[in-house]
């Protein structure tokens, strides 16, 4: 009896463990919003909307030109459960242009339905989808009956004749090789035992497949089963049930497979591992067809479809299309400090996070593009390059990529975006630099010297640090220095200002206190690209840092709310000084290491960003932002061999393919009161006009600083009205339209 | 429509001042002592000297921020939410609203009411501050996140810092 309080207990609590499902942030679709009529039929299609007469239930969209109406499902959001309603949408090339109810009213703001990313399953690995029972489609209901228990309508759970079926098989090969189970038994197994294969196990599972199939019916059993059967594994995930089989196999709802799709998954459940479509694609299309088969003799399926399916191909679909182990990774870590482990993979809780679908794709096509491009370059043996991106939106600190290596669809491997900590080289500073400017002792156009400096360390040694040309420049601006990464000159600088002056910066900016070793000053302190990220969100965003969220909301199995993550900004450095570093940061861009991004950029975007290459090219790093966007982008080796590749040659590639798919924005600050916009020669410094100077850049600088003029122009003569020689920046202010 | 034009010019070197506050208050947590005592870029309201944009300098552009059709429907939804006392919808109307247009100043002045709504009076200065800088050049767009701070200051007991700020929009 004790087994009967098992059975009973468990099956009812809670039929099988569900994991906590992760969405992506809905698409808003508005008027304006850049989401062209092939993007939104991209999207539906994602989402699972087909094309039909939408006046016929949800899910149904219909498109005429540019013009879409839609059926969209009940679905909920961490605000609202939408029920469904029809909406038309119309679309150009380039965005939406208009939107309507149903009733013809006005509809200015929409959001389509948030796309499931992943799940976060236990330790063991256990993944699924649970449908309900109205979602079991009847060829799965009797095909699944047919290949795996004939008489499961019939039996109490035991079924007498498969037994001594497979005592029979067990003793011809003198060991248990056969289950002989009947639906009943498998879900006992597989829910309640071991995988041992004992005999007392064997009665055991008999004892509570009768007591199961005595306090249940046929129906809720099947279902259970349907849901809990093994059906393949994905790295460390393991594949549950055929809710999600279809997903992961086919990216497809259950209830719109083919029979040739149906009878693979059926044929699936004898061996997952054996019968593996994507490692053994002939085995896996024998077994399809011998249920095929099954399923025509049984007449579930008739002769035509049967033959029909027996010749398609597999049909497989890459299941990284919507699924993101390495942002759910991310998600994951976050909900452990608020959330039992158990409850997270069982309660059935929905988890709405900040991943935009698109630019994680974008990212993971640039990374993964890039790295086949320079690994095919480059003649190095041993394992590939590797990589990582995170992308944020750095206002609300919004997570909307992260990238953890190349295998990107498959979870449980290395998360280089996380955990991937390697010493950030030149990406250091900018910090260097916000010290120098926030002492109010430097500004941009500063003279530093870039010439040699030894030091002796507090371990006697001494360290001769040196730029990454080999090539002495003398006294160059600030600006510049930082442009060209200029080593010594950022050596001198740093030690001028004190290492723990810029410590604090660092930390100030979010990174672990650092060791105050002068070295720091080059970048020899580690960081995952996501602390770095971390790091730059104050500088994209004005001096303000914002906390990174991945995790917006938690609902639970009922759809209530049980805890949001708000947007929380905290001023981290004055918005002055990280003015004038912006500026400067700039400069990288459009006179530094990064100006080779142009090339894959938009005509005429600016942003702002900074290089990094730690020692002898083990480490290639861009971090960088638009006016959309801010990413990093880390490419090296596992193992930590020597790249060959700079941080332009390696990440900033990466980096500026992934901004370029995302209809990018300039990044386009305004100067705050304190400070404002000066024109100096990029090489000496002094103040110029564009007019007078081939290498005139734009620095800004405390209002009413005085600079020292280029004797050889008159900058006291109007610069600013000669609209030919201004940068796009200026001439927007003239269109008088900046936002 | 002249007078108020006329009101909001005179704010301008008074806001000047606001900006200096705001700009030498990089502080990660509420601080009781006044602003002047901070960082380099403070300088007493009184002592502040009315900008004159030297001739060479290029005319600083008026920025004016608005809400998109879209935006405005979410905040306009976001503020029937606060009359009914729905303070976490409005939070969560919000968010969306931030994820359409995530640098427009009003909105991080709307997302500033919010949290004085849930009385987290330090998120909503520092919702104020961001509004503010990113309001620069936007004299209407700055006077409303200038608002906002001066309500999260008082609520935080910081009075004389919220003065000084009130002194200077006058």
């Amino acid at each position: 009896m004790h087994l009967d309080r098992l059975v009973t207990r468990e099956f009812q609590g809670r039929h099988w463990s569900v994991p906590a499902r992760v969405y992506a942030a809905p698409l808003e679709l508005y008027a304006g919003a850049p989401v062209s009529a092939a993007d939104l039929e991209e999207q539906l299609r994602l989402l699972h909307y087909r094309r039909g007469d939408p006046s016929k239930g949800p899910g149904l969209y219909r498109r005429v030109g540019n013009g879409f109406e839609l059926h969209a499902r009940r679905v909920r959001f961490i605000d609202e459960l939408r029920e469904p309603r029809i909406v038309s949408i119309h679309a150009d090339g380039s965005s939406i242009t208009s939107m309507r109810q149903g009733d013809g009213n006005d509809l200015p703001v929409f959001r389509l339905d948030p796309p499931v990313i992943g799940s976060v399953f236990p330790v063991h690995g256990e993944d699924r989808l649970v449908m309900a029972p109205a979602d079991a489609p009847p060829l799965l209901r009797q095909g699944i009956k047919l290949i795996e228990d004939r008489r499961f309508d019939e039996h109490h759970g035991i079924d007498p004749l498969g037994i001594a079926r497979a005592i029979w098989a067990d003793l011809r090969a003198q060991r248990l090789v056969q289950g002989g189970s009947t639906l009943t038994q498998q879900l006992v197994k597989n829910y309640f035992l071991s995988d041992e294969q004992t005999l007392s196990r064997k009665v055991t599972e008999a004892v509570m497949a009768w007591r199961l199939e005595a306090h249940y019916s046929k129906e809720e059993i099947l279902i259970a089963y349907l849901n809990e059967v093994y059906l393949g594994q994905d790295g460390a995930r393991a594949i549950h049930g055929f809710g999600l089989a279809s997903e992961y196999y086919f990216a497809e709802p259950l209830d719109e497979l083919d029979a040739a799709e149906m009878a693979l998954l059926i044929g699936l459940v004898k061996g997952p591992s054996y019968y593996d479509p994507r490692k053994h694609p002939d085995r896996a299309i024998a077994r399809r067809n011998l249920v095929l088969r099954e399923l025509f003799e049984s007449h579930l399926i008739d002769a035509a479809t049967a033959q029909r399916a027996a010749a398609a191909p597999l049909g497989l679909k890459p299941p990284s299309g919507s699924y993101v182990p390495a942002y759910v990774d991310l998600v994951r870590r976050d909900l452990k400090r608020d959330y039992a482990e158990a409850d997270l993979a069982a309660a059935g809780l929905s988890v709405y996070t900040s991943l935009d679908p698109r630019a994680q794709a974008a990212a993971e096509r640039a990374l993964m593009q890039n790295l086949a491009r320079l690994d095919a370059r480059s003649r190095l043996r041993g394992a590939p390059l590797e990589g990582a991106v995170v992308i944020i939106e750095p206002n609300s600190g919004d997570v909307v990529g992260v990238v953890g290596g190349r295998e990107v669809g498959s979870a449980g491997g290395f998360n280089r975006a996380l955990d991937g900590r390697r010493p950030i080289g030149s990406l250091v500073k900018p910090a260097v630099y916000l010290t120098a400017l926030e002492s109010g002792r430097y500004n941009a156009a500063t003279l530093i010297d870039d010439a040699p400096i030894e030091l002796k360390l507090s371990d006697g040694s001494i360290w001769v640090p040196q730029n990454f040309d080999r090539e002495l420049h003398g006294k160059v601006p600030l600006a510049r220095a930082l442009a060209e990464s200029m080593n010594l000159a950022t050596v001198r600088l740093g030690l001028d200002l004190g290492l723990p002056k810029v410590a604090e910066t660092l930390e100030r900016l979010g990174l672990p206190p650092p060791a105050l070793n002068p070295s720091l000053l080059l970048g020899t302190v580690e960081a995952t690209p996501l602390e770095v990220v971390r790091m730059y969100t104050s500088l994209a965003n004005g001096g303000f840092r914002a906390r990174l969220r991945a995790v917006r909301a938690v609902l639970d199995d009922q759809g209530r709310p049980l805890k949001t993550f708000k947007v929380e900004v905290e001023s981290a450095a004055p918005s002055a000084a990280v003015y004038e570093l912006d500026r400067m940061l700039m400069l990288v861009a459009t006179h530094g290491t990064a100006r080779e991004a142009a090339a894959r950029l938009p005509r005429g975007l600016s942003f702002a960003g900074k290089t990094g290459t730690s020692s002898d090219t083990r480490d290639s790093w861009f971090a960088g932002f638009t006016g959309s966007y801010l990413s990093v982008v880390w490419v090296g080796y596992d193992d930590n061999r020597v790249t060959g590749l700079t941080g332009a040659q390696g990440a900033l590639p990466v980096w500026a393919d992934t901004v370029a798919a995302l209809k990018p924005v300039s990044f386009d600050p305004v100067a705050p009161d304190p400070v404002e916009d000066r024109w100096i020669g990029f090489a000496d410094g002094l103040e110029t006009t564009p007019a007078c100077s081939a290498d005139a850049v734009v620095i800004a600088v405390p209002k009413d600083t005085t600079l020292p003029e280029d004797p050889n122009c008159n900058p006291s003569q109007p610069k600013f009205s000669q609209p030919a020689t201004l940068g796009d920046k200026i001439k927007s202010w003239f269109k008088g339209n900046v936002h | 429509m002249v007078q108020g034009q006329r009101a909001l010019i005179a704010l301008v070197p008074a806001l000047g001042a606001v900006g200096l506050l705001l700009a030498g208050c990089p502080s990660p947590a509420p601080r009781p002592t006044p602003p002047e005592s901070s960082a380099p870029y403070v300088t007493p309201p009184s002592e502040t000297p009315v900008p004159t944009l030297p001739p060479q300098r290029p005319p600083q552009p008026p920025r004016e921020h608005h809400l998109s059709p879209a935006t405005r429907s979410l905040v306009t939804q976001a503020h029937s939410q606060l009359s009914r006392g729905d303070v976490d919808g409005a939070s969560l109307t919000l968010d969306r609203a931030l994820r359409i247009e995530p640098s427009n100043p009003l909105l991080w002045t709307e997302l500033a009411r919010v949290r004085l709504a849930e009385n987290d009076a330090h998120q909503a200065e520092e919702c104020a501050r961001k509004a503010w800088a990113l309001a620069a050049g936007d004299l209407a767009a700055q006077t409303q996140a200038a608002h906002a701070l001066v309500d999260a200051l008082r609520m935080q007991g910081r009075n004389q810092d919220a003065q000084q700020i009130e002194k200077s929009m006058q």
